[in-house]
Formats: C-alpha cells, structure tokens, sequence
C-alpha cells in the first residue's frame, strides 16, 4: 500500500516535472528566436541555423567576428565512426581560418537514414544551405524540381583544380550542380595468402587464368568468393563488373545513363556467365543471407580469396595487420568488346548548395572550397581518391589505395554504379532484378526481357 | 516446432493440474524454467555483445563470454556525439510527451464519458482511428506542417523544427488514443453518483472534474505511462527526419551515428544500447509490481 | 443556459485532444488520402490520375503488395493462433498463484522493453549460416539435412507441406515470424494475466469444492470472464501484424526476391527508396482502411459469440 502511495507521488512529481521541463524549454529557447528575427539573418534561414548558445562543440565559429557574420550550416554523413569523419573535421577547421566572416555549422547523419531524411527536407523545403548527396539519379531528382543551386559561375574560378571530366555525374542539361569529393571504383580484392596456397603470387591477369585460379582455390576448399546476398548492391559490384568487361564500358553506359534498350544479347549473356560462376560454386552458398559487414568480416577473416567491392575498404584492409591483400581490376572476358582500364565507379559523394539558401552565392563558393579540402585530406586518409587534382606529399597513403590510384591513373572510361546512375524507381527494379538472378530465379535472357519491359 | 512443443505442454498442464501429480508438476516447471532462460537470454546477449570486437561478434564467438572484455566499447560508446545529452533528451522528450497525452486524453475522456451529449460515440470512434495509422505515413505531411509553424512568428516560440516540441506533441499525439482507450475503462469505473453529488454542491464541470474526477485517476496515470512509454522511447522516424540539430537529438537517433557509411564497429552499438536499455530494465524491476498491477489495470478496464 | 454551458465544456476538454489528433493525425491522412491521387514523385508538380495507383497497387507484379498483405495476414494468423494461447496458457499458469508468479510475470515481459535493434541482432546470430546457433545444434545431432540459410530461402517451410494455407510460407517468411512472435508473448500474456486475476475468488473456490479441476475452472469459468480482454489481444495482435515493420527490417529487409516484404516496408521504400510519394500514400491509406476494417470485423466477430 505504502508502495503504491509512494509510485503515485513520484508519477505526479514526474509529471509536474516535466511540465517545468517543458515551459523551461520554452523559455530557453525564447532567446534564440528572438535572436531570429534581427535583420540581418533573413527568417528563411532561421529554422537550419542553430542557436549560437547552442552549438558548442560543432560549431567552428572563429573567435573574432565581424558585423557581416554570415551563417552557412551544412548535412552530411560523416558521423565520428565514419571513415571520413577526420577529413571532414581538418577540412572545416582549415575552412574556418580562413573564413572567419562566415559562420559555419554541420551536422553529420547515419547513412541509411539520412537518405530519409534528406528526402523528407527537399519535400518540406527544409534544406540546409549545403548538403552531402549521390550523384546522378539521387542528386537528378532533386535537380529537376528546382532545389539546387547551379554552381556554373563558381565552377570558373576552381576550373584549374577540378578537372570538367570529375563532374560528368553531377552535370545535368549542361549545367553543373554538384562539388564531388572523393571517387571510389570497384575492386578485386584478393588474399594473397590464400592465393599462394595453390602457387600464385599474382592476381591472374586474364579470364581464364583467373577461373583455372577459381577451380585451384575451389579444389583446395577454399571458397573463391563471399558476395552479401542481403545487401543488393554487393551484388551488383560483381555482376556490373562481369557485365563491363563483357560487353564494353561504353554499352553498359548507354544502357545505365543514356536511356539504351536492356534488350541486350551481350547483356543476358554477361548475365549467364556470372551465373555460371555462382553455379560453378565460388560464390559462398551462406552468402546469400549475409549482410556485407559479415561478409567483409569473414573476408578479413580468410574465408574468401577474393571480395569484390568498393575502395574504400582499402584503409580498413591495408589496417589489418597479418592480412596480406592486393586490389586489381576485373579481368577482361570479351577481349573483342572490353579492355582494361574499363572501370566500374567514379565520383559519387557530392556537395551541393540548396537553391533555397538565402546567401546560395557564398554558399556555392564555400562548398567548392570545402569540397576541395575534403577530398585533400580524405585521399591522404585513404577514403578514397581524388576527383580534384592531387597536391602535397601522398607517399604516406597506404600501398592498397595508392594501387587502386594507378589503376585509376591508366583507366579509360568509368561507369558509375548502376543503382546510382538510375532514376529511384528504375534502380530499385533493377536490383529487384540482379537479385533474382543471384538467387538463379532467372538466367540472363529472362533478365534483359524483364528489366525492357518493367524499366521505362 | 518449438511453439507447439510449449502449447501441447500447457494443455496438458491445464487438464491434469487438480491432482497435483508429480509428473505434471514436474513438466511445468521444466517449462517455466525453459521460458524464463528464453526470456532472459537477450539480455545476457546484449551484454556481452557489447563488450566484444567485430571479430567475436562476427563469428569467433558469438554467445560465449568475451575473450577480451572490451570495457572502452562503453568510452567510445558515451563519447560519440553528446550521448548523455541525447539520453537526458529522450527522458525529457518521452516524459513531457507521456504528461501531455494523458493531460489531453483524460479530458477528452471527461467530455466523452461523463458528460452526456449526442455524439459522444462516434467522437470516442474517431479518436480509436489513432490505433490504426502507420507512423511512417505520416512523416512528410507532419514535417509540411513543423516546417510552415516555424516560419510563423509567435507560433515559432514553442513549435517548429529543431525543438524538444518538435518531437513532445508528435508523440503526445500518437499516443493519445491509446491514452483515450485506457482512461475510458478508468473512468466508467467511477460512480456517476459523484458526478450528481457535486453538482448538487455547485460544482461546474471543470471543478468537477479537476476536483473529483483527477484525483481518482492516479492508477491511468502509470498505466497510460507504460504504454506510451514502449511507444515513444525507441522511436526513431520522426526523431530523424524532424530534429536537425545534434542539441536536441534523442537517444535512438545518436545510436545510430556509432554506424559509418562502410564499416561500423558494431561493439560501441551494443554498448549504446546497453546504455538505453537497461535503465529502463532496472527502473521496471524496481517498479515491476506496480507497473504490472497498472498494466493489468489497463487490461482490465480497456 | 444550461446548455451553453454544456456545450462550452465539452469543447474545452475535447480542444487540446482534438487539435493534437486532428493536427499531428487526421490532417497528414487527409493529405495522403488526396496525394494517393497522384502520380508524383514527392518534389515536382505531379499529375492527377484519379484512382489509377490503387489499380496498379493491386495489379502491378513488380510491386507485390498482394504478396505483402498476405504475409502480414499469415503473421496475423500466427499471431492469433499460436502466440495468444501461449500467452492465455501461461497467464492462467501463472494466474494459479504458483510459486515465483511475480518473479516469472517479470522476466516474460522483459523482452517487450528490449529495443528490437538488440532482439534482431540477436536472432540474426541464431540464423547465421555459418556460426548460428540453429545450425550449430542440427550439426551437432547430424541432422545436416535440416540446415538452411534462414532469412534468406524461399523454400516453403517443410512441415507445413500439407496444410491447405500455409503450405506456401517461405523459410524466411518463417524466420520473421518466430522471433515477433517470441518477443510479444509476454505483452499478451500481461494483459491476460489482468483478466485471469479479476475472475474471483469465491467463484474459483465455489468451482473448486463442486470437484471441478483447474482445467475445467479455466475453460469454463476463466476463459469466459476475460473474453472482453482477449478481444482487445486479438485486435493489437491483427492490427500489429499489418503494422510490422522493425524486425522485417532487420532480419531480411523484405527479401529474398521482395517474397517477405510487408505493407510498412512497401511504403517505406515507396516513400523514400522509390521516390513514388503517390504510391506510397496509396498504401498507408490502405493500410489504415485494412487495419479499421479488421477492428470492426474482430469486434463483429466477438458479439455473434456471445450471443
């Protein structure tokens, strides 16, 4: 009894408390809004810029301030278990110093959810003045209704810096909307201890060298390849890959970007090849209910030779001490159609300037900048490489990435991933599609017939 | 096949129990004993999840004891982002939100159980539609609407993006009909008898119900505070897309920043969630009678 | 006079409700009602087509939402059907003033506080191909045969082989289902736990001493008192069910092949994968008529009985 009467005074004290809470929280926040509305921020702007009170740890506002305090505020992913979080943070000190008129906030996001989230912001015209995105399709949507700033004026003064070819993915009707930061490719990760085990000190270089290394590793009970069923896009890294060096860069391009039929005999037949790898059993058969953190653990592990997947894993595997890895591309299956150098990839991780912001002009100039930092500091981190032109000292960066630079460096043409070069609803079937065929629900020709009639 | 294991069990329990025979007895302490270790094994899991590496957690030693106990999992866990401040966020978020929906929904209660007029029914109908609404349905329409009452002056003051309200009448909102469900059971409990006393004695409606009615609906309280509490704790959705500022992020939320875009060291993760759970774990424990008796007590009445 | 009064408390105590509810509920559902109209895609103009996403929703192979509904309905029918006698069988066990009652009341209801975040990690470890502990233990009886990839095969579930509606539940359909099932049990089971300690005790003696045994207590004296609170179960099981969404989520993210998506996850990706803001809205508002009409039908349901 006494219990229930002491539960029921400390329920009404939390109650009363929370009341307080709640006016208190008013009441704190009276202040800032008032702040708000002084002329010189203009009232658009209010709802992103945080309290100055407020943003304590995040804010690098510089200790002299001038009269004509801007405040820029900016979105990204590089939360602090990001990988790109250091060169986010040395970036934006560095930007800080020399800017010290503008007064610059950030605010970093998890990746899954952020997409939500940015999403919900165009819809409810809640943008930041400068947000991270995809490039192509993700950036696309939000170009077409008119919620992104065009950078072609800013683009002028950085043109030395950035080279035209790095903003292909972010042009669109012939305008430039978007800063890239770092590009990652797709590589042919191999554990060269594994590999040495049946007597090859190299990655093979050709097709068939590569599957008589496949049925070598296979023979001695060493899985070939873990690829995370669970996780669409793991697939695609394969299959995308099969497909390029099938066909040719320049038709998978057409078909991905430049509205070309799927209805593709070269397509359906890359198709079935790479089902006869996951036939021939190289694939690892659990993959298909993994996600890729479990898959890249079972690689760093040694239970694949090899793992197909984007660069930036090069900082995570190069860290692995007693890993012994080496990054290649994929080899050439029609010498006829693809060469090497035919990459996979390209510039994704973009910044763009909301056309909502009411300071846009700085804003645009400031993201270049910024932008150009963080791919600075990023490919010296490893992260990933440069789509700006490189300076400074870069023999520290670690061996994986610098290889993967090389790669780069004799590359021909990229293709940037198929579910980011698509429209939202068309990548989405397309990846409704590449899981079927890892699952061997359908072959190649039922793909291509699939994908031309359910895509455009 | 572990399902009808258990109910064969039950039945047979529940027709043999009058002769307290042996073997029944027997049979149904095996299972209660095989339910409890069922029910206590995620907790003992997320422990020792979060004191691994990804290697353990991943493969090398997925249930065992960790081989190494990795304390700083916990240190890396709290200084990531603001961690106790979203944690003091997600207290102050779902304490204001749970104080408002049961404010709100015991008056609306008062208007629909005991005062008599034509369209009390269909008004009770209206506000159990509440139940029925998927919460991701609502979360760019919600957001439209923050986002217009932020531009407007004065409004702005307590509602708008950014703001602990942001978050407080969404939820108090979602949780209003199950509030409305409860006291509704609650109420008609009361003897009408009071209602005619007091008006005898010149009370109104509102001293009545402040005087009368309030003080005898002490057991709602913890009881709409449960149920709203599962609801609003680990929300996540609105919590994402409203608050754009790390000054008023909650707890699920700041979880979520322990995860980057390509590797995520899951041990922090556990630790994080550690951190959100078992507060509430102990704070049940410790209140465990009373919270059941008022959860049962919303059984009942519902 | 007296009336005016009235009228003026009613609406004051029903204000503050009424706006949080119409503003925070009502309002977006209106507004997805009308953009469930539309074909567009969340941040352009977007064009009027009457009712042609809800033809297409019900049409469309590549968006499934057939497939979607049966699945929530197949986890309703398990919810009804196995987790509210489990949860029934162990509130009236526990409902006989056994020894440790309040200790096993507690410890069945932890996981309903457990963040669902921590459950499907943990039930991901238990359906890991590799390591997992169902394989794990099949290994270890030789049962070789008996090993799957959980969350990620289509097969129908053996067992179910002959059984006329459920023969068709894919294996990971089946994985979802265990673990949502497992971690609600005591939610039910408290709810009726309440029913089962508000039958009084007289009656329960009365019964007794007229020889009837605990069983016949049950089912013709316990079991009839709480049908009111077994109702409420049945309506947040059914309702739950359509509304699943977290461990979906988790465990297989609506695959293989989109064969376990539920409505809450079409939407989501509708909404926010798919950029197709109309089709998304679309099934919300099904989703709520579906949710409202089965309320109504289990409520209709429940008073034929009793007559």
């Amino acid at each position: 009894m006494k219990m229930k009467r002491l539960f029921g005074a400390l329920m009404a004290g939390a109650l009363a408390l929370s009341m307080v809470a709640c006016t208190g929280n008013g009441g704190t926040t009276t202040p800032a809004t008032t702040e708000e509305k002084k002329p010189e921020t203009t009232v658009e702007a209010t709802t992103e810029t945080t309290e100055p009170a407020e943003t304590v740890e995040e804010t690098t506002e510089p200790a002299e301030t001038t009269s004509d305090q801007i405040s820029l505020s900016m979105w990204c992913i590089a939360t602090e278990s990001d990988s790109n979080r250091a060169s986010y943070e040395k970036a934006i000190a560095e930007m800080a110093e020399n800017h010290p008129e503008i007064n610059f906030t950030w605010e970093a996001f998890e990746n899954q959810s952020y997409k939500t989230k940015i999403k919900a912001a165009v819809q409810a015209n809640e943008l930041p003045d400068i947000f991270f995105t995809w490039s192509c399709a993700f950036l696309g949507d939000f170009v077409a209704a008119d919620k992104v700033y065009c950078l072609d004026e800013v683009y002028e003064n950085y043109k030395d810096e950035l080279p035209e070819v790095m903003l292909g993915n972010t042009t669109y009707n012939g305008k430039h909307y978007g800063v890239p930061l770092t590009m990652n490719i797709v590589g042919l990760f191999a554990n060269m201890d594994l590999l040495a085990q049946v007597g090859y000190d190299e990655i093979p270089g050709t097709y068939d060298e590569f599957i008589e290394c496949c049925d070598a590793l296979k023979a001695a009970g060493i899985i070939p390849f873990g690829c995370a069923g669970k996780e669409t896009w793991c697939v695609t890294e394969y299959l995308e890959s099969v497909i390029e060096k099938s066909i040719g860069a320049d038709a998978l391009n057409d078909v991905f970007v430049n509205g070309a039929t799927w209805n593709n005999q070269g397509i359906a037949d890359a198709v079935d090849t790479f089902q006869g790898l996951v036939n021939n059993g190289y694939f690892d058969p659990s993959g298909v209910g993994l996600t890729n953190d479990e898959v890249k653990n079972n690689f760093i592990a040694g239970k694949y030779a090899f793992y197909m997947n984007g660069t930036w894993n090069c900082a995570d595997f190069a860290k692995e001490e007693g890993l012994n890895v080496k990054v290649s591309e994929f080899p050439v299956i029609n010498a006829d159609q693809a060469k090497l150098g035919q990459l996979i990839g390209g510039p994704s991780d973009t910044l763009a300037v909301a056309a909502s912001s009411p300071n846009a002009a700085v804003a645009a100039d400031y993201a270049m900048e910024l932008g150009k930092l963080i791919c600075h500091y990023g490919y010296l981190d490893g992260c990933g490489l440069p789509a700006w032109t490189p300076y400074g000292d870069t023999s520290e960066i670690n061996p994986l990435t610098q290889a993967v630079a090389e790669i780069c460096a004799n590359a021909d043409t990229y293709v940037l991933f198929g579910d980011t070069a698509m429209s939202a609803d068309d990548a989405n079937t397309y990846l409704s599609y590449v899981d079927l065929v890892y699952g061997c629900q359908v072959d190649g020709k039922g793909f291509i017939e699939g994908l031309s009639s359910d895509i455009r | 096949m572990k399902k009808t294991d258990t109910k064969a069990v039950i039945k047979q329990e529940s027709v043999t129990e009058k002769a307290p025979k042996p073997v029944a007895q027997v049979f149904i302490w095996i299972f209660l004993i095989f339910w409890t270790l069922l029910n206590l094994f995620p907790i003992y899991f997320m422990f020792t999840f979060s004191l691994k590496s990804n290697a353990e957690i991943f493969g090398e030693n997925i249930i065992g004891l960790p081989k190494e106990w990795l304390w700083s999992n916990y240190s890396t866990a709290m200084n990531t982002g603001k961690m106790w401040l979203y944690f003091l966020n997600s207290i102050l978020v779902t304490v204001a939100a749970i104080a408002i929906s049961i404010m709100a929904g015991m008056m609306a209660t008062y208007a629909i159980t005991r005062i008599k007029w034509k369209m009390s029914k269909l008004t009770n109908a209206f506000f159990m539609l509440g139940l029925t609404i998927p919460i991701q349905a609502s979360i760019v329409p919600v957001y439209v609407i923050l986002s217009k009452a932020s531009k407007v002056p004065g409004l702005n003051m307590i509602f708008g993006l950014n703001r602990y309200t942001t978050l407080i009448i969404p939820y108090a909102a979602f949780s209003l009909s199950m509030a409305i469900l409860i006291c509704t059971g609650f109420m008609t409990e009361i003897p009408f008898d009071l209602d005619e006393a007091a008006t005898i004695d010149g009370c109104g409606f509102f001293r009545t119900f402040f005087k009368i009615i309030l003080p005898l609906m002490k057991p709602a309280v913890s009881t709409v505070g449960i149920y709203s509490f599962l609801q609003c704790w680990n929300e996540f959705m609105f919590a994402n897309v409203f608050i754009s500022d790390s000054v008023h992020r909650t707890l699920p939320v700041g979880i979520k920043e322990l995860s980057g875009q390509h590797t995520t060291n899951w041990g922090p993760i556990g630790a994080a969630l550690v951190i959100a759970t078992f507060p509430t774990l102990i704070a049940y424990l410790f209140l465990s009678k009373k919270i059941q008796a008022s959860f049962i007590a919303g059984a009942v009445k519902g | 006079m007296k009336n005016v009064k009235k009228w003026f408390a009613i609406i004051v105590f029903l204000l503050p409700g009424l706006l949080l509810f119409i503003g925070i509920l009502i309002a977006p559902i209106a507004v997805s009602a009308y953009r469930s109209l539309f074909d567009w895609d969340g941040f352009t103009e977007g064009t009027f087509i009457w009712f042609k996403n809800y033809k297409e929703l019900f049409t469309s192979k590549s968006i499934m939402f057939g497939n979607a509904l049966k699945n929530s309905l197949i986890l309703a029918f398990f919810s009804v059907f196995v987790q509210l006698p489990i949860a029934l069988g162990l509130a009236l066990l526990l409902g006989r003033k056994i020894k440790g009652e309040k200790f096993f009341l507690s410890i069945f209801f932890m996981p309903v506080l457990i963040s669902t975040v921590v459950i499907g990690q943990l039930w991901l470890k238990i359906y890991n191909p590799d390591y997992g502990l169902i394989n794990q233990l099949l290994d270890l009886l030789h049962l070789e045969n008996l090993k799957h990839v959980w969350v990620a095969e289509v097969e129908p579930i053996g067992i179910f082989k002959n059984v006329p509606f459920l023969k068709n539940i894919p294996i990971a359909l089946g994985s979802i289902i265990v673990p949502t099932i497992w971690q609600y049990v005591g939610y039910h089971m408290l709810l009726m736990y309440a029913g089962v300690k508000g039958v009084s005790t007289d009656l329960r003696e009365a019964a007794m001493l007229d020889g009837a045994t605990a069983g016949q207590i049950d089912r013709y004296i316990v079991i009839p008192t709480i049908k009111p609170i077994i109702r409420v179960s049945v309506i947040f099981a059914v309702t739950g069910s359509l509304k699943t969404y977290d461990l979906v989520r988790i465990l297989t993210n609506g695959g293989p092949f989109q064969k376990t998506q539920v409505p809450s996850t079409l939407l989501e990706d509708m909404l926010f994968l798919r950029n197709r803001y109309g089709m998304g809205s679309t099934i919300s508002v099904m989703l709520i008529l579906l949710c409202f009409a089965f309320a109504l039908v289990i409520t209709a349901v429940f008073r034929e009985r009793d007559k």
